[in-house]
């Protein structure tokens, strides 16, 4: 296992905070109506999803699913233009035309979400073909939820990936449910790193709130695929806040674990207390700090403006465009 | 100039565009030593190697979306589908990504693959091998269907495909893959979303492409003896369709009909019809007519698909109903 500074440690508490943060902010202006369309957020997941930006270089690819709002900025887009993307804004870094489910920064290849869930599993499979066959030694990573899991893109892009050798990293996030349906009664087995295995793929299974736990064993996935050993597949056992649209259809005692005992910035707070790399007054402060930036990018969102209308024409085709409303 | 097949004048484009861009790579089911399953790739293994000629099993989503991905970080794949029924396996993938990363991310990212796939009927392919797809893409923004209908366009147009920006749908008929024309060597292309005037008319304007050219072309000749003009369009590009050419036709000779494979409902033909009511209807002398597939799924035995879908004979009826006659 590969040490963790306390530097580093701390920097991973505080992107906790900083998506538990942006996912409250978020999902309390959703409530609002300030946020229009469909919204799921991370919260609960923290751990994994700092575990992972913390393991990815500015060139490696990633596919980020519909509870990764904290990757997108976690990745080095300014949070602000994530903000006012979700927010519809002309400011939002697909001009507004992508929104929670399609949001895309080429400049640090983030290769964007898909509302049809998890068909990028196979485009992350495309970008980590094209970049072998360019000699580069990025990453491509692409976000799977157990759920999503059940589609054949995810067999047929890790049985290509593991033939191929292809820089693919599987991050399956399982959160125990699809909208509401547990892991174990809609897949023939509830550790889903198992099917990686029967590809071939390198595959470990790790406790997605334990923050350190995750580092490290992405960490080592990383290099692996950087070495260009090929794919590599861990799946983080975490839990997700949200039930899915309303309401609360989990096992009280679940729910309990997972928001009280096993909450991961709770754990990590406690572990570093324990280990004596902060004092509780300076975690605090880093919480405080969080909460400021992640409002001042709700504010700039909704002070920035509407996209401008020609934008809805803009970019269907290259070399031309469409036919636009005539009077 | 050679005279050579459909199938040659397409691998002819292919290794010139491999030859010439490093970028450009094929994918898809037994097309490495094999040369695919109708020869359009036959001998580019042994020039290009195997990690430019990729055999891939039966995984078309795969297939279309590592093309995709690839595409987004520079590449240039030419990505096969061996039938063009197939293609509802990844039609996810066509649709909702290679269609759309350009305008969902506002331009950041860009798509430019070809998929070239076999489609068409006529030879008892059944309903799995032969159909004519182009209606399930026609309402796709952002999706460019090509479809040549000879040796010198297929080559013509796959070379403009790959070079083109915009991922592009690239449909060969089966039924002319070995037929031969006079192909010109060396690169060359003919333009996309430009549709020809094949043969020049005064009484009415026949659309078609790929397959239902021939049976036009064969229909106008017969009727030229009786004394009915006839001219003929291939549209070459089947979205988005060349408008300008088909209506300054249709303004000359007054009369239309719109010639598919296809069945009727929504499809190709029906797109072509109505803009020509929309546009040009202060020309028409009379409606527009639809000469199509029936609404049916192809059936095997060959009496029963030759009942389904137009030809010759089906298009001439059509041509003299319209002419009044
Ligand atoms: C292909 C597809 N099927 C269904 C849906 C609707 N849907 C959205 S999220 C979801 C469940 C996803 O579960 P999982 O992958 O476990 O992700 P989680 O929300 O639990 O993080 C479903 C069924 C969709 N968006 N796309
Ligand atoms: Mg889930």
């Amino acid at each position: 296992m590969p040490e963790v500074s306390p530097d580093q440690y701390l920097a991973l508490f505080r992107d906790m905070w900083r998506v538990r943060k942006f996912e409250q902010a978020l999902e309390r202006e959703f409530k609002r109506g300030k946020v229009p369309g469909m919204l799921h957020v991370g919260l609960g997941q923290e751990a994994t999803l700092a575990a992972i930006a913390h393991s990815l270089r500015k060139e490696d690819g990633i596919f980020p699913d519909h509870r990764c709002h904290g990757l997108l900025f976690l990745k080095g887009t300014p949070g602000k233009k994530i903000m006012a993307e979700l927010f519809g804004r002309a400011t939002g870094i697909c001009s507004g035309k992508g929104g929670s489910l399609h949001s895309a920064d080429a400049s640090v290849n983030n290769f964007g979400d898909n509302g049809v869930q998890g068909s990028y599993m196979v485009t992350a499979l495309g970008v980590a073909l094209g970049w072998k066959m360019q000699g580069k030694n990025n990453v491509s990573a692409v976000v799977v939820g157990d759920g999503t899991s059940g589609r054949g893109e995810w067999h047929e892009s890790m049985n290509l990936a593991s033939v191929w050798k292809a820089p693919v990293f599987f991050i399956c996030v399982n959160n125990g449910y699809a909208i509401s349906t547990p892991v174990g009664f809609s897949h023939a087995t509830e550790d889903l790193v198992d099917f990686a295995k029967s590809y071939k793929i390198p595959a470990v299974q790790v406790d997605g709130n334990d923050v350190l736990a995750s580092f490290q064993a992405t960490q080592e996935a990383v290099a692996h695929i950087r070495a260009g050993k090929g794919p590599y597949f861990v799946e983080y056992k975490t839990w997700r806040w949200q039930g899915m649209f309303s309401g609360e259809f989990r096992p009280a005692e679940e729910v309990k674990y997972y928001k009280e005992d096993h909450e991961p910035i709770a754990l990590a707070k406690a572990d570093l207390l324990k280990k004596g790399i902060a004092s509780p007054e300076q975690l605090d402060a880093i919480e405080k700090e969080a909460e400021a930036e992640i409002e001042e990018w709700v504010s700039y969102a909704q002070n920035s403006p509407l996209p401008d209308p020609a934008k809805a024409t803009a970019n269907v085709y290259i070399g031309w465009e469409v036919e636009s409303w005539q009077s | 100039m050679a005279v050579i097949t459909t199938v040659q004048a397409l691998n002819d484009a292919l290794g010139l565009m491999m030859a010439e861009d490093q970028r450009v790579y094929c994918l898809g089911e037994d097309i490495g030593k094999m040369g695919g399953d109708f020869g359009v790739t036959r001998g580019l293994y042994d020039e290009f190697g195997g990690e430019r000629v990729r055999d891939t099993p039966l995984s078309e989503a795969a297939i279309i979306g590592a093309a995709v991905g690839s595409a987004m970080v520079g590449m240039r794949p030419v990505a096969e589908i061996m039938f063009a029924d197939f293609i509802g396996t990844c039609y996810d993938q066509v649709v909702n990504n290679a269609a759309k990363v350009h305008y969902m991310f506002d331009g950041q990212f860009r798509a430019p693959i070809v998929i070239r796939t076999a489609c068409g009927g006529g030879f008892g392919g059944g309903p799995h091998h032969s159909q004519q797809i182009e209606g399930w893409f026609m309402n796709v923004p952002g999706l460019v269907i090509v479809a040549p209908s000879n040796p010198h366009d297929a080559k013509g147009l796959l070379i403009a495909s790959i070079e083109d920006d915009n991922p592009i749908l690239f449909l060969e008929h089966k039924a002319l893959y070995r037929q031969k024309g006079e192909v010109p060597e060396g690169k060359y292309t003919v333009p996309l979303r430009k549709a020809k005037v094949v043969r020049p008319g005064k009484d009415i304007t026949v659309v078609t492409s790929m397959k239902t050219l021939y049976d036009a072309m064969a229909a106008a000749n017969e009727l030229e003896a009786e004394g009915v003009s006839v001219e003929v369009i291939d549209l070459r590009t089947l979205r988005p369709w060349d408008h300008q050419t088909v209506l300054e036709s249709v303004a000359r000779t007054g009369r239309a009909i719109v010639v598919n494979e296809a069945p009727k409902i929504g499809g190709l033909a029906a797109d072509v019809s109505a803009v020509i009511s929309e546009e040009a209807f202060s020309y028409l002398k009379a409606p527009v007519m639809r000469v199509c597939g029936l609404d049916t799924p192809i059936p095997f035995s060959l009496p029963l698909e030759k009942l389904i879908l137009p030809d010759k004979d089906r298009v001439k009826q059509g041509i003299l109903k319209v002419c009044g006659k």
